[in-house]
């Protein structure tokens, strides 16, 4: 009976942490289908939406405001930021796991120790580098810090899948007669394939998210992030339609909301290996 | 010993191989990494601005102003403030979440899904989204707790409770962080410790405090480690959230960085005080890697 009893209160928390976890996003939800009076007006909002207000706040936001238009910009720079990182760490990541060389500890942690830099520090320097090469509110200007700040992450997380690749693998494929380098290009990196998708996954969302530099680097509209965009529409400074800041909101969730449920088990597995190497 | 075992047989490879594939790497960071953490620290000791673009050397001065003002001092303070209050409860509560999910109740991988969202979030979204929750005239969660009887605080608007709706959002979104690490590390506990603990009549909370919470202590550091190091360092959340106010009662150092160098365009001083925290970091980092090195040699 007290097992029952226990049973019934265990599934009870469950419910309240997944409410605690998930409300907050439909709440936003509902306030994005609402006119800017309605929220004012509705303690608690109610079920019941008028759908034109709800394409004309997504259209606004969407269309009106840009987010599309950011959005692109985002996949773009996240999309080739990503993968000149991944072109560089993966072969760092595969000499700390694999070769043995004098001061490789210390390598690899002035390395990863760059993952905990804070942002603040090399944000203006950064900006006063980018504008001296003249690349000052451009894509490139972006990419280049960006694919600084996802190595030592995506180095991290390699070594970790990388390590768990057994050894007798490479050494059969050195005794065949293959280079070091041919080695990791045939051999490892079709099988460390979950590895460099956890590892790409991270750095994109890192990316995704990143606010301060691109704060500075990128001047006109047309070139603005996600983030930022989404920054200058409901920047905390003013005030602002609620509406329209839901929208915003929703607009910006629903493509890492969608991305993480298809790989959730991958998720997962990046922020304990990333974490717990 | 072990390590040394596992390499031999190994050929010791040419330094060629190492330099072509570590190279790039070092070089990359070297650029765009390293460089302007060392410009930073030039900046640093000059009186940089944006008007004037030479900025001349003034040594000490810009750490000397900093040590006199209480700004700095006021988010040293808050800094100092927030990063503990929100590590340990998230330390406290992630460790219960992972206990608890450890109870493998049907349903929970679903409820496990949901929490990973938050730390996904750019904390500009997080922030405006709290801002919403907690608004004070037609926010749910005030009237969430009115509908209960209890009167809401001034979340974001008062210089007492700004902060700590600032250290809440904090560990709605980074709990499940350290709630990850731990059941990561509590499922890959081998079962037979715990069955012969039972055989030897333990109770559950015997077990908990006397095998459990050990097991899963090198664990619980490295998370808190972690997360004292990113919440140190963390900026956004502040600018979504509170953007510093009110009074300065949430301005951290991050944001105060930010605020002398992007706003009032004071390079040279915002330089510094972004140094200080580097300081700071550079130390904890040492901390953690350590960690991290005995934690490679034991999986080795």
């Amino acid at each position: 009976m007290s097992r029952r009893l226990e049973r019934l209160v265990a599934y009870f928390l469950l419910v309240i942490i997944a409410i605690v976890g998930f409300a907050p996003f439909v709440y936003l939800l509902l306030l994005s289908g609402k006119r800017r009076i309605e929220i004012l007006a509705e303690v608690p909002p109610d079920l019941d939406f008028d759908w034109d207000v709800v394409a004309r706040n997504y259209r606004e936001v969407i269309e009106a405001q840009g987010m599309l238009g950011f959005a692109l910009n985002s996949v773009l720079v996240v999309g080739i930021a990503t993968l000149v990182s991944l072109i560089i760490a993966v072969p760092a990541a595969y000499a700390f796991s694999r070769l043995r060389f004098r001061g490789a500890d210390t390598w690899a942690s002035t390395i990863l120790s760059f993952r905990f830099m804070p942002p603040v520090a090399v944000a203006i320097p950064i900006f006063l580098m980018i504008r001296t090469i003249g690349l000052s509110d451009s894509y490139p200007g972006l990419i280049l810090p960006y694919v600084a700040f996802t190595l030592p992450l995506i180095v991290w997380i390699m070594i970790g899948f990388l390590d768990e690749i057994p050894r007798e693998i490479d050494d059969a494929a050195l005794v065949d007669g293959c280079g070091r380098i041919e080695v990791l290009w045939r051999v490892l990196l079709p099988l460390a394939r979950p590895g460099i998708i956890v590892a790409a996954i991270f750095g994109a969302i890192f990316i995704w998210n990143e606010f301060l530099v691109a704060l500075y680097v990128v001047n006109s509209r047309d070139l603005q992030t996600v983030t930022l965009g989404a920054a200058t529409l409901v920047s905390a400074q003013r005030p602002i339609d609620w509406n329209i800041a839901a929208t915003v909101g929703i607009v910006t969730v629903v493509p890492i909301f969608v991305f993480s449920l298809f790989i959730q088990r991958y998720i997962v597995r990046g922020i304990t290996a990333g974490a717990v190497r | 010993m072990e390590r040394a075992g596992r390499w031999r047989g190994h050929r010791f490879l040419p330094s060629r191989d190492v330099a072509l594939l570590l190279g790039p790497c070092v070089l990359y960071l070297t650029a765009f990494s390293l460089f302007p953490l060392l410009y930073s620290l030039r900046i640093s000791f000059t009186d940089l601005g944006a008007a004037d673009s030479s900025g001349d050397w003034v040594g000490l001065a810009n750490y000397a102003d900093l040590l006199a003002d209480q700004f700095f001092w006021n988010a040293a303070v808050n800094t100092a403030v927030m990063v503990s209050a929100a590590v340990s409860i998230q330390v406290v509560l992630g460790t219960a979440l992972a206990l608890f999910f450890n109870l493998h109740l049907r349903g929970s991988w679903l409820v496990r899904g949901v929490l990973i969202l938050p730390m996904l979030l750019t904390p500009i979204v997080v922030g405006v989204m709290w801002r919403a929750l907690l608004n004070p005239d037609w926010g749910i969660v005030n009237w969430a707790l009115e509908t209960v009887g209890i009167d809401s605080p001034n979340w974001l608007g008062s210089t007492e409770w700004a902060i700590r709706t600032v250290v809440l959002v904090d560990v709605w979104q980074w709990t499940p962080f350290v709630f990850l690490i731990v059941f990561a590390r509590l499922q890959a506990l081998p079962r037979d410790i715990f069955e012969a603990a039972e055989v030897d009549g333990a109770g559950r909370r015997g077990m908990l405090s006397h095998i459990t919470i050990p097991l899963l202590l090198p664990a619980i550091t490295f998370a808190a480690i972690f997360r004292a190091i990113d919440a140190f360092r963390s900026f956004d959340l502040v600018y979504g959230l509170s953007y510093g106010g009110p009074a300065r009662s949430t301005t951290t150092l991050s944001f105060l960085a930010f605020q002398n160098g992007f706003q009032f365009q004071n390079y040279g001083y915002a330089a510094a005080t972004s140094y200080v925290m580097v300081i700071a970091l550079i130390l904890a980092t040492t901390l953690l890697l350590r960690r991290v090195r005995v934690r490679r040699a034991d999986a080795l």
